[in-house]
């Protein structure tokens, strides 16, 4: 396990990490640079941008942090770097994990457990990561051009908010339905043929029980703040709760 | 040059930025799994690879297809380009551009809206790097106490504590569309015990499930 856990956090790893990241960071600059002074070209008021950028970076710290949870809840199994990239880049906390368990599975696998992973299993894991998020990134490269002609032609459909179609409610129909498939394995592992392994479902109860905590507060008390770190912080205390049952 | 020729020239070097980067990003990103493979020796399972990448392309691949659809008009060019590379698209890039559209006061669909747009999410990226860079600056001295036995049951059950979550969210957000393959699923697992070992095959019967179940209500209008 530790000869495992040494090579995915290998400071030549952090390096690359690093270097894909600075890549990505001067992209983001240049799209800035490019902006702001196109603004300023077409009469846009300079304050309002300025604006625009510090009210961004505030607006951004707190749902950061909660992303930085996830790369602690990630790292303990993925290493840090690779659970830094993964989390930097186009993915989020619950992409990241599930494909992760996933391509545990398909590499040979029973799940994402520090007991079974090896170098050879990390690698097979994250290549299916990478590759399974590229999705987004190749509608843009191919279709972004076409799909934003379309749209300016025809700008006030963007209201997609107001008249929701299928297409909102179908990302939640997905997430319900892997849900239920993880649940319904945690459920029969508590059975006899399926191992009395409680712990999985155990933990699960202790995650749903501290978001319920959380949606209470967030629906009912109004604290939107919350928003932002529900999901880490009830991943983080559940994982905690592993702990101390094991202890018992 | 006129308003419209400083428009077009915008549009166009977002394309031609946003293009090349996120090839070349593209390719960065997945050389990283071939660098650690080369460096440590060892080679991926390619069976493994090529079982993993169906099961997740089946489920993401439509979800990314929806995802681009619904959020580019929100999000304009230069914020797409940039939202779909950085990620966390719906639980970050969006209230951030919607927020800055509320302050700057723009209209969806005008260059505008794509300017402040743009500046939203390359801020957001950027201030979001710079925040899990410190982070990964204090977990690092920190890895003989993540790595203490005392805590492998915590990351062992890291995806039991994730779908635990996820799920009192949406169940209780969508609780006719969970019921059935909720019940299904565990029936399943309590009866044919070898599909526990299998979650990620069920998570396609599943998701097809729950998404027929949706589109049923939905057509309907119960949802």
């Amino acid at each position: 396990m530790n000869q495992y856990l040494n090579a995915v956090n290998a400071p030549v790893f952090y390096l690359i990490v690093a270097g894909v990241l600075t890549f990505i960071t001067i992209m983001c600059v240049l799209f800035l640079i490019k902006s702001y002074k196109t603004g300023l070209q077409i009469g846009m008021d300079e304050k309002v941008l300025k604006k625009t950028i510090v009210s961004s970076a505030m607006f951004t710290l707190l749902p950061s942090i909660s992303i930085l949870l996830g790369v602690i809840a990630l790292s303990g199994t993925l290493g840090v770097p690779f659970s830094w990239l993964r989390l930097s880049v186009i993915g989020s906390l619950q992409y990241e994990l599930n494909v992760a368990e996933i391509a545990a599975q398909s590499a040979g696998l029973s799940g994402l457990s520090l007991n079974e992973l090896t170098v050879e299993a990390f690698v097979t894991i994250a290549l299916v990561m990478t590759f399974g998020i590229l999705g987004g990134i190749m509608c843009c490269i191919f279709f972004l051009k076409g799909y934003s002609k379309k749209l300016q032609t025809k700008p006030k459909q963007e209201n997609s908010e107001s008249k929701p179609n299928f297409g909102a409610h179908a990302t939640t129909a997905m997430f319900v339905g892997l849900c239920a498939a993880f649940i319904g394995s945690y459920i029969g592992k508590c059975f006899p043929q399926g191992g009395s392994d409680y712990m999985p479902l155990l933990v699960a109860l202790a995650a749903a029980a501290v978001m319920g905590v959380f949606e209470y507060l967030i629906n009912k008390k109004n604290m939107n703040a919350l928003e932002n770190f529900s999901l880490a912080a009830s991943m983080l205390a559940a994982m905690a709760f592993a702990v101390i049952v094991n202890m018992l | 040059m006129n308003r419209n020729q400083i428009i077009d020239n915008y549009n166009n070097t977002l394309h031609l930025l946003g293009r090349v980067t996120l090839v070349l990003a593209s390719i960065l990103l997945i050389s990283v799994p071939f660098i650690v493979s080369i460096v440590n020796g060892v080679q991926p399972s390619l069976s493994g690879f090529i079982n993993g990448l169906i099961k997740v392309g089946m489920i993401y691949i439509p979800m990314s297809i929806v995802e681009f659809l619904i959020y580019t008009p929100m999000l304009g060019v230069g914020g797409a380009y940039l939202s779909f590379l950085t990620g966390n698209v719906t639980n970050m890039k969006i209230p951030v551009v919607m927020n800055s559209k509320e302050i700057a006061q723009t209209e969806s669909g005008t260059i505008e809206h794509e300017i402040i747009s743009t500046i939203s999410v390359a801020v957001s990226a950027m201030v979001t790097t710079l925040v899990i860079v410190a982070g990964v600056l204090m977990i690092v001295p920190l890895q003989p106490v993540l790595q203490n036995e005392a805590l492998l049951p915590a990351f062992n059950n890291v995806v039991p504590a994730l779908f635990g979550a996820l799920g009192l969210k949406y169940f209780v957000k969508s609780p006719k569309i969970a019921i059935i393959p909720l019940l299904v699923m565990s029936l399943l697992c309590i009866f044919v015990p070898s599909m526990i070992s299998q979650t990620s095959v069920l998570l396609i019967p599943s998701g097809a499930l729950a998404l027929g179940i949706g589109f049923i209500l939905f057509k309907k209008n119960l949802l």
